[in-house]
């Protein structure tokens, strides 16, 4: 029997705090639709995902209601374009990207992910005709999202690579100058890139995984948000380690909402379940920030004096609650701090509580990186090149996954407001201090080595 | 062993519990299930027992009627029937149905009868009504077993067509998302 208790708690978390499965993400394998011939290539590749994900949304939709938990995102992420069209060249790649852009429309899903390659080592001829690709592929396209590995703890960085991605990033903003910038917000690049991510625009199906797997993202921030309220306004003088012990419990009741839903999702599909993903993903919505996290906690926003440390307990916790409360976890797992999608921390902006520096400050406890940041329309290609190298020597040296979506908002300048629409949201643009003149840092190119493990300082 | 059924209501206060027990225990029966709760200031209790075959119902009783005088409880016990009534607890899925708005008479009425015509089963109810206006403050939550053959979509568009014709809010949910979330 249960209580009453626990059944108006749910509820309170489903109905006002905004509790949701953010994304379930089906991983399909298309290494095996590899082909020299173009045309083969595309045919295989739609027959593929259509027959894998042909039941995807209806069956999400039907489990959503019989738990009354609503599945918002049904997305799939691909093998890496780079390995699976390795031998085609940059326009017919872009090709590949609108016939991924097509099958995700036939079967209803909001995104696919996997225009992707993994450049950490070294960029084979097909790997630089991706890259090449991409900002056409994300022009004409309207679910595709990009990813690139350009650096691990393992490999080093990868600068050329680095200063390839700065270029396109440029190009894929001005291809996009009317509406703000927005195919940026479609490409990721990574450190240390997880196989499994559910969420866009990171999301691939790694090498080693199966023909098909079912990965899930939760979501919860005003979950947590309100427990931290709610425990506050009862007992106002508890102390760090009990509201570490409270966010982790959220968590918990968090991620097995995604574990029960993910589990069947699969069971009816027929496709294995891969992982969790126990991240707390905001949406641009009132209630439904990480920023007002840092609020209840005590500060007056996110990027004062102490975000950092509040960041790491937030992180920690959610991570240790979530790990119990599923047998598989994966993807970024962590809170993500996207300065668009979340009405908050793109208020801290405008109000200058918070800037680019210490954003990448807090990508060094946070589990993503320097995420939907839109930064003046004249950033040079080096100085994108230059932040995204500041960001991967945060990942590579500690161990840990970061990213940067980055977008210069064509046409605008710091302080002027860049909108893209939907769980995209909107943002002021934030400022870029000390980053005119010559990079020659950048243009040296090579490979950053790989870290040493011992003499850990 | 003979099987009976005994349940108990009266207003609640120490020792009943104690005193039927001490009653069924001199007699010899076996307690096999006992749920008792108290609403309000209420008592009522439901024994499931198995009485020697020796021991005639009517003795118990009259024992039991003579132990509870001083309580002043209906006491009402009848023969533990095999089931009959055509409703199996097998291929059935249960979920919560809960309802929240201005408290009005009829609601439990409005809510049971579709339960009922899709020969769905409430296994528990509870109900709290303070009145007035606040949806926070009257609330029914229902625990039932739905038969896999009912048409989950039209039972689930009927709820909500009456909860919209009583002004209430209403949610029906699989049991499993409870348990999930707060149960380790």
């Amino acid at each position: 029997m249960l209580t009453d208790r626990e059944i108006l708690s749910t509820l309170e978390m489903l109905e006002n705090e905004n509790l949701d499965v953010r994304t379930v993400t089906l991983g399909i394998n298309l290494l095996d639709c590899a082909s020299h011939d173009l045309n083969k290539l595309k045919k295989k590749i739609r027959t593929r995902i259509t027959h894998f994900a042909e039941n995807l949304v209806p069956i999400c939709e039907k489990i959503g209601q019989k738990y009354g938990i609503p599945v918002v995102n049904k997305r799939i992420a691909v093998s890496p374009i780079a390995v699976v069209g390795a031998a085609l060249s940059s326009s017919q790649l872009v090709d590949v990207a609108k016939t991924l852009d097509a099958a995700a429309e036939q079967v209803a899903v909001d995104f696919i992910g996997g225009f992707s390659a993994l450049v950490e080592k070294g960029t084979a001829r097909g790997d630089r005709a991706l890259i090449e690709a991409i900002p056409h592929a994300l022009q004409a396209t309207e679910r595709v999202c990009a990813s690139v590995n350009v650096a691990s703890t393992r490999a080093g960085i990868n600068m050329d690579a680095v200063l390839l991605l700065g270029k396109a990033i440029k190009q894929a903003a001005e291809l996009t100058a009317d509406k703000d910038g927005l195919a940026c917000a479609k490409l990721c690049v990574f450190a240390n890139i997880p196989q499994d991510i559910p969420f866009m625009a990171g999301a691939y199906l790694g090498i080693g995984e199966a023909d098909a797997v079912i990965n899930v993202g939760v979501s919860g921030p005003g979950v947590v948000k309100k427990a931290i309220d709610r425990a506050l306004e009862a007992n106002p003088d508890l102390d760090l380690g009990q509201i570490s012990e409270l966010i982790k419990k959220t968590a918990y009741k968090v991620t097995r909402v995604g574990e029960l839903i993910g589990r069947e999702v699969a069971e009816n599909l027929k496709i294995r379940f891969g992982v969790v993903d126990l991240s707390l993903a905001p949406t641009p919505h009132v209630g439904d920030s990480v920023g007002e996290i840092f609020q209840s906690l005590g500060l007056l926003s996110i990027g004062v004096p102490g975000t950092t440390a509040a960041l790491a307990l937030l992180n920690d916790a959610v991570k240790k609650g979530g790990a119990f409360a599923s047998s598989r976890v994966g993807g970024l797992s962590g809170a993500f701090i996207p300065v668009s999608e979340d009405l908050n921390i793109s208020e801290a902006v405008r109000k200058g509580y918070i800037g680019l520096e210490k954003l990448e400050a807090i990508t060094s406890v946070c589990s993503v990186g320097l995420d939907m940041v839109a930064i003046p329309g004249d950033t040079s290609e080096e100085t994108i090149a230059a932040i995204i190298a500041d960001e991967m020597a945060i990942s590579v040296i500690n161990n840990k996954t970061t990213a940067t979506r980055l977008i210069p908002v064509p046409g605008k300048k710091a302080g002027d407001f860049a909108y893209f629409g939907g769980l995209l949201g909107q943002s002021t643009i934030i400022p870029l201090n000390n980053a005119s003149g010559e990079n020659r840092f950048i243009r040296h190119g090579g490979i950053i080595p790989a870290p040493i493990h011992s003499l850990t300082n | 062993m003979n099987k009976a059924i005994l349940s108990v209501l009266g207003q609640d206060r120490p020792g009943i519990v104690a005193a039927i027990s001490k009653i069924l225990f001199q007699q010899n029966c076996n307690i096999e299930n006992v749920s008792q709760t108290s609403l309000q200031s209420e008592f009522a209790g439901i024994f499931i027992v198995a009485m020697p075959i020796e021991l005639p119902l009517e003795t118990l009783r009259v024992c039991l009627i003579d132990a509870l005088q001083r309580f002043d409880m209906h006491v009402q016990i009848k023969p533990l029937q095999p089931q009959d009534s055509g409703f199996s607890t097998a291929d059935i899925e249960p979920f919560v149905i809960t309802t929240k708005g201005p408290d009005r008479k009829g609601l439990v009425a409005g809510i049971a009868e579709v339960i009922a015509s899709h020969g769905v089963n409430i296994t528990n109810l509870k109900a709290v009504f303070k009145g007035g206006e606040e949806p926070g403050d009257n609330i029914m939550i229902y625990e039932v077993d739905v038969p896999n053959h009912v048409d989950q979509k039209i039972l689930d568009q009927e709820l909500r067509e009456r909860a919209k014709e009583l002004t209430l809010e209403i949610s029906i949910q699989h049991r499993d998302i409870f348990e999930a979330i707060n149960r380790i």
